[in-house]
């Protein structure tokens, strides 16, 4: 059976050694400079790592992403304009008649919070996240950020793949072909949903694009089981287990009797590994396993549902991020329904009552998390991504007391393995309109990133159409500043 | 254009001219120093080329400088001539106080000779040859294989071939190759393996146990090309093998990015493609149909709905009020159809070319803005699909009763102004005019509209066009006149266009250039995918990249053998099928050998036959067709294995239970993006972003769990249960055989028929069937 997955491989090998001018591919196997390459290519797993290999010492063995889709408010959440707040009311300079997104933009608005000094660094954030501020002093806060587009989709698309348009892996796909997974009973990626659906333009932030198709991260959450994953109710355990037999009997004499097919040996594996993913899935899922602690300090019992869901994700987070899955990628909140705001952070009109339902949701569940993986050493190397798509405009929407789109400066963080924390790089200019001091991209935030993971973003490359593929396209560069 | 605009350009174009003339002459009196012309081609200009012109040529500008020309490095103040030590170039490249260089940004910085070289050059009064413009060199130039004219020779032939392998050209091409890397083939399979391997092939379906008896029993010596006749002729190929086509102009049924709203009026695109390739429509003229179909025959349906090729991607449509934003997207839409054409039909990626000249193959930033124009006028969307005369039709059945109407109209409207206080006499005739206007409403409302499908609608656009300095609309460059690819000027007739050319011929004219017989690309690229889904892997195994980075073909001299013969027959695809099929090489088996897969592990030599797993349409295909329950209907709007949520934006979920309106073949599934649907996505049915050139063949446990758990599993194994009871009532040992002779094409061994009966006796027929769905060698084809 022709083994794509095999063409792929030496393609890729191909790729990153020809990118090496003089350097042998068996020194680069064995040089010294690679030890942090544990448990390298498996072939006979399919689900263990494949492709790659540290390029230098990883800091970060695994990855919780957190997503707030909706375009979170940088000024009103993690950055500080006290200019803005001065001049509340007053037109924007040179831009007194700007039309973003949805239109025309009025004056100034200053935050209906005020943001308040947190840490041993005073740290400045939104007096609406009150837990969030025990850990300002951990975070790198990346206050220049800016993006290409303007629309959520696109934006979503954009922070997860590098790409604004559909079709290209996401960052966990490229660390899951990169780095494989280290838990066969797991799979190496997942994404967890929200409670209120899928983020703007659904399935494609965690897809894996041109990569195999394994690498797409396998949907699981609180709220909702891996699909397919039950034996289906008409069957009885025991049918079950004699149709597992049945099926494994026949696929290994077939694999037996075509010893060269590779692909049918690592068909027999991948049924023992459905059958361990349904043993350890729904144990992973088991949240009634947690103390009766752990859930108040998430928050699962809280009376707004909203929050008790992306609570008891957080939770799930956790345990799969102990059971070493590579990459977590956790959303709260989702797409927008016909009334902006409602569903996500899209506060394009009531700013203010949009995010005091939405604050709350995020606040205290993220932070018991955080505060989890620091207390069990987890942080150590695991790398939280906090991001989003783009930021708001300083100047409220034409008539309303909300804020349109503003992809021109916005605030994304990173905390945990290798990250220098209470650190903030970069500003946008005195009012929050545009990235200014040290702009910094997507694609610096993924070769960051990728830095961690022990990658040079510009030697992990994947052949498809015409080019060596890149999860920061031709662009990028680490954030040396953030690192510790 | 207005007189005054025109008077503009002329004194513009002639200032524009003087300035050329007065520089021109400055260079021509420092070339009469022919020593330091020399010197400039071959020293300075490489190293401007390969050290700066990747950021700082005409088309990218980092930091708004390129040095592509004398008078822009002048200008920029970078450029003294007469004087390095002023030539702010110098600055740059030196290192000072002990800082590294500030440029170059990428690769080492240049070495003191280098520096010495651009110097002397400087202080000699930086002689620039008149009319040279420094590019970045591409990696590939004119000469790469793929942009040369075809060259065809006899297939060779050779007197200590095996049996039967110096007959057939395709063999004769393959064996030359095989002697020369020491390897031999495979002898034939057999012929339950050549069967079950031909019928999955060309349609998508395994052959019924009848047929593998028959085939098996037929001693006559064209049994095999019989069988290969019978197969091309069955609509079931066009549904195999248009899915190939469709995976590959990325045909989707909804719009993409943030909205993704469905799309239910694209279906007759699908339908389009399956039928051509059953009639066997000339791939020129596909080709031709799908660029420009609406201008080559408005008033036939079928070159009409091909064209909606142009808008069969997905599109940002979600309305940006932000002017610039709305700018780039409409870019990107272009970019989107440039890049689609530009990969499906010649296998170039031209959308390289979007920011810069491209980086790899010869192919200018001004060739990609030829495109943009050509498909400046194509917008999204449904438009109503009729002739002439069926338009006019409609309107003379419509006229009649629109004049009775408009009739009725006023003569109620004077009556009411003439009583505006009807008494009961006025009062009645009112009431029956309203009876006869809504009467004649009814009439009208009845007779049907004109149907609409999602073929695009086109405007104007006119032009000029430019090119987008780093793709950007805010930044436009030169004027980009409509014309073919460049570097092909010399294999090709090439064509320049007018500025004022209608949107139409612009597209037309691409179209026809496309599909000259000696265009060098057009003819190698299909054959290629042809190759490519007989054996698993092209002649060239990147089959939508003939350039730089995809590979070189493996058997050049059969490509073009190949494509050559696809042009002599007409463009008709069937006769190539059949004469790669008909081959030793594709009819030999599969079997490893040990020594051979030394030398050519992957067996792009062809020493055997390279066997596959199902495709995704193949393996739930085969579940239906097994279990008896497959519905053959051709045609029409597609089933859905998800279920449609629309509220702002779409929200596809896949359906845990699905019922037997899906039970019809994959390919008539909606397709939409970003929208996975169980069992199809697990086995790699592709999202529809891109074009899909290649599907990948992935193993994962995902694919166990659909097939062992999902409802459709649980129906079929049901269905297929009944079927074994229906054709085998109560034999047990029957039921078995039969079993494996529908999904593996063989019966049982005497061990796995004790097993299975043992296991049916326990678990009943149904739990049999979802144990050989399991099975590996089901979805195998030998």
């Amino acid at each position: 059976m022709r083994n794509v997955f095999e063409a792929t491989r030496r393609r890729f090998l191909g790729s990153l050694t020809s990118g090496l001018a003089g350097m042998g591919l068996l020194q680069l196997l064995h040089g010294d400079g690679f030890a942090g390459r544990d448990g390298f290519a498996d072939e006979a797993s399919p689900l263990t790592r494949v492709a790659a290999f540290p390029q230098h010492p990883p800091r970060a063995k695994r990855v919780l992403q957190i997503m707030c889709p909706g375009a979170a408010s940088h000024i009103d959440l993690w950055e500080h304009k006290p200019e803005l707040e001065k001049r509340d009311g007053q037109p924007l300079p040179g831009e007194e008649n700007y039309v973003s997104f949805q239109g025309k933009n009025g004056p100034l608005m200053k935050s209906p919070w005020p943001l308040v000094p947190a840490g041993q660094s005073g740290k400045r954030i939104s007096s609406m996240l009150p837990h969030m501020a025990k850990h300002v002093d951990d975070i790198a806060f990346l206050h220049a950020m800016h993006s290409e587009t303007n629309t959520h989709g696109p934006g979503c698309i954009f922070m997860n793949t590098g790409h604004e348009q559909e079709g290209f892996p996401s960052a966990g796909a490229w660390t899951s072909w990169a780095l494989g997974s280290v838990n066969d009973d797991l799979p190496a990626y997942v994404a967890i949903p929200d409670l209120r659906g899928e983020p703007p333009n659904g399935q494609a932030n965690w897809s894996n694009g041109f990569l195999p198709a394994r690498h797409q991260a396998i949907q699981l959450s609180a709220q909702r089981a891996i699909r397919n994953l039950a034996r289906p109710a008409s069957i009885t355990e025991e049918e079950d287990r004699a149709t597992f037999a049945l099926a494994g009997r026949l696929n290994q004499a077939f694999a037996d009797s075509l010893p060269s097919e590779t692909e049918l040996a690592a068909r027999v594996s991948a049924y023992e590994l459905a059958a361990k993913m349904q043993l350890s899935a729904p144990e992973v899922s088991d949240l009634s396993r947690e103390t009766a602690e752990a859930h108040r300090t998430y928050g699962t019992d809280d009376p707004n549902e909203l929050k008790a869901a992306y609570a008891r994700n957080c939770l799930l987070a956790r345990r799969l991020l102990e059971r070493d899955v590579r990459f977590v990628q956790l959303f709260c909140a989702s797409r927008a329904s016909g009334v902006d705001g409602l569903l996500n952070w899209d506060a394009h009109k009531t700013l203010k009552a949009d995010y005091e339902r939405h604050c709350p949701i995020f606040d205290q569940p993220t932070a018991a998390l955080l505060s989890d993986l620091k207390r069990s050493g987890l942080l150590d190397d695991t790398l939280v991504l906090w991001t989003t798509e783009f930021g708001r405009m300083p100047t409220r929407q034409e008539g309303t007391e909300g804020r349109d789109h503003n992809p021109d400066g916005f605030t994304c963080w990173m905390m945990g393995a290798g990250v220098r924390g209470g650190v903030s790089y970069g500003a946008t200019d005195d009012f929050g309109r545009r990235a200014a001091v040290d702009p910094t991209t997507v694609w610096d935030f993924h070769a960051t990133a990728l830095h961690l993971l022990g990658f040079d973003h510009e030697r992990l490359m994947y052949y498809y159409n015409g080019l060596d593929r890149r999860l920061t396209d031709v662009h990028g560069k680490p954030i040396d500043a953030v690192l510790a | 254009m207005p007189v005054r605009d025109l008077a503009w350009r002329w004194a513009t174009s002639f200032r524009l001219t003087a300035l050329a003339l007065l520089l021109a002459s400055a260079a021509s009196l420092g070339s009469s120093r022919g020593e330091e012309a020399d010197s400039f081609s071959q020293s300075v200009k490489p190293l401007l080329e390969s050290r700066c012109l990747g950021c700082h040529s005409a088309s990218i500008r980092k930091g708004d400088l390129s040095l592509s020309t004398r008078q822009e490095a002048v200008d920029s103040g970078f450029l003294v001539p007469g004087a390095a030590t002023a030539s702010h170039l110098i600055d740059v490249l030196r290192a000072e106080h002990g800082e590294p260089p500030r440029m170059p940004k990428e690769g080492p910085p240049l070495t003191d000779a280098e520096i010495a070289t651009l110097a002397a050059w400087i202080d000699a009064g930086a002689v620039w040859p008149e009319g040279v413009v420094l590019r970045e060199p591409s990696k590939a130039d004119a000469s790469w294989w793929s942009l040369q004219p075809r060259v065809v020779l006899d297939p060779p032939s050779h007197d200590d071939a095996p049996e039967g392998w110096n007959d057939h050209p395709i063999d004769r091409f393959i064996f030359a190759k095989l002697r020369e890397k020491g390897l031999t083939p495979n002898p034939p399979a057999t012929r339950r393996e050549l069967i079950r391997r031909v019928t999955y092939d060309l349609t998508g379906l395994a052959p019924t146990p009848e047929e593998v008896d028959a085939f098996a029993a037929d001693t006559s010596a064209d049994a095999y090309e019989r069988l290969v006749d019978r197969l091309l002729a069955s609509p079931r190929y066009g549904e195999r093998w248009g899915r190939h086509w469709l995976d590959v102009i990325r045909f989707g049924e909804s719009r993409g990015f943030e909205r993704n709203e469905i799309i239910d009026n694209l279906w007759p695109l699908r339908d389009y493609v399956i039928d051509a390739f059953n009639r066997d429509r000339p791939f020129d003229q596909i080709v031709r149909e799908h660029l420009a179909g609406d201008v080559l025959a408005p008033d036939d349906a079928a070159s009409q709905i091909a064209s909606a090729f142009l808008v069969a991607g997905p599109y940002d449509d979600v309305g940006n009020q932000d002017a610039i934003q709305a700018a780039q997207i409409r870019a990107n839409t272009i970019d989107e159809i440039i890049r689609t054409s530009s990969e499906a039909f010649i296998g170039l990626t031209v959308g390289c070319a979007r920011c810069h000249d491209h980086k790899f193959d010869p192919i200018r930033q001004a060739d990609y803005y030829a495109l943009y124009a050509t498909f400046a006028g194509v917008r999204h969307g449904p438009r109503e699909l009729a002739s002439q005369s069926e338009r006019d039709a409609r309107a003379a059945k419509l006229a009649p009763l629109e004049a009775k109407r408009a009739a009725l109209t006023k003569e109620r409207e004077e009556l009411v102004a003439r009583f505006p206080e009807p008494d009961e006499r006025a009062k009645s005739r009112l009431s029956e005019m309203d009876a006869a206007i809504a009467q004649a409403n009814a009439e009208i409302a009845a007779i049907p509209a004109l149907p609409k499908y999602w073929l695009g609608t086109r405007e104007a656009a006119a032009g000029p066009f430019h090119v987008f300095l780093g793709g950007s609309p805010e930044r436009k460059g030169d004027e980009a006149a409509v014309s073919s690819l460049g570097v092909l000027d010399s294999a090709t007739a090439p064509y320049r266009l007018i500025a004022e050319a209608s949107e139409g011929d612009r597209r037309k004219a691409f179209a026809d250039w496309l599909v000259q017989p000696d265009h060098p690309l057009t003819a190698r690229v299909l054959v290629n995918r042809i190759w490519h889904y007989r054996f698993g892997a092209g002649l060239v195994p990147t089959p939508s990249d003939f350039g730089y980075m995809g590979q070189k073909p493996t058997h050049p001299t059969l490509l073009d053998w190949l494509a050559q013969r696809l042009v002599d027959e007409g463009w008709r695809m069937k006769p190539i099928h059949r004469l790669i099929v008909t081959s030793q090489t594709y009819r030999q088996s599969s079997e490893w050998r040990a020594d051979a897969a030394a030398a050519d592990a992957e067996a792009s030599y062809l020493w055997r036959f390279p066997p596959r797993r199902l495709s995704a349409e193949e393996v739930r295909d085969s579940m239906l067709a097994a279990s008896d329950a497959i519905d053959q209907r051709l045609g029409g709007p597609g089933f859905r294995l998800y279920k449609y949520l629309q509220d702002n934006v779409a929200t596809y979920v896949p359906l845990d239970e699905v019922g037997r309106e899906t039970y019809r073949r994959a390919v008539y599934h909606q397709n939409a993006r970003a929208a996975p649907v169980d069992l199809m996505s697990e086995f790699d049915s592709p999202d529809c972003s891109f074009s899909t050139p290649e599907r990948a063949e992935t193993t994962t446990p995902l694919q166990a769990l659909a097939t062992l758990n999902h409802d459709f599993t649980l129906d079929m194994a049901a269905l297929f249960a009944e079927r074994l009871q229906r054709e085998a009532p109560g034999d047990a040992n029957a039921q078995v055989e039969h079993a494996f002779r529908l999904l593996m094409n063989r019966g049982p061994t005497a061990e796995e028929r004790d097993a299975c009966i043992g296991f049916a006796k326990e678990h009943g027929l149904p739990a049999l069937g979802r144990a050989l769905f399991n099975a590996s060698e089901f979805l195998y084809v030998p």
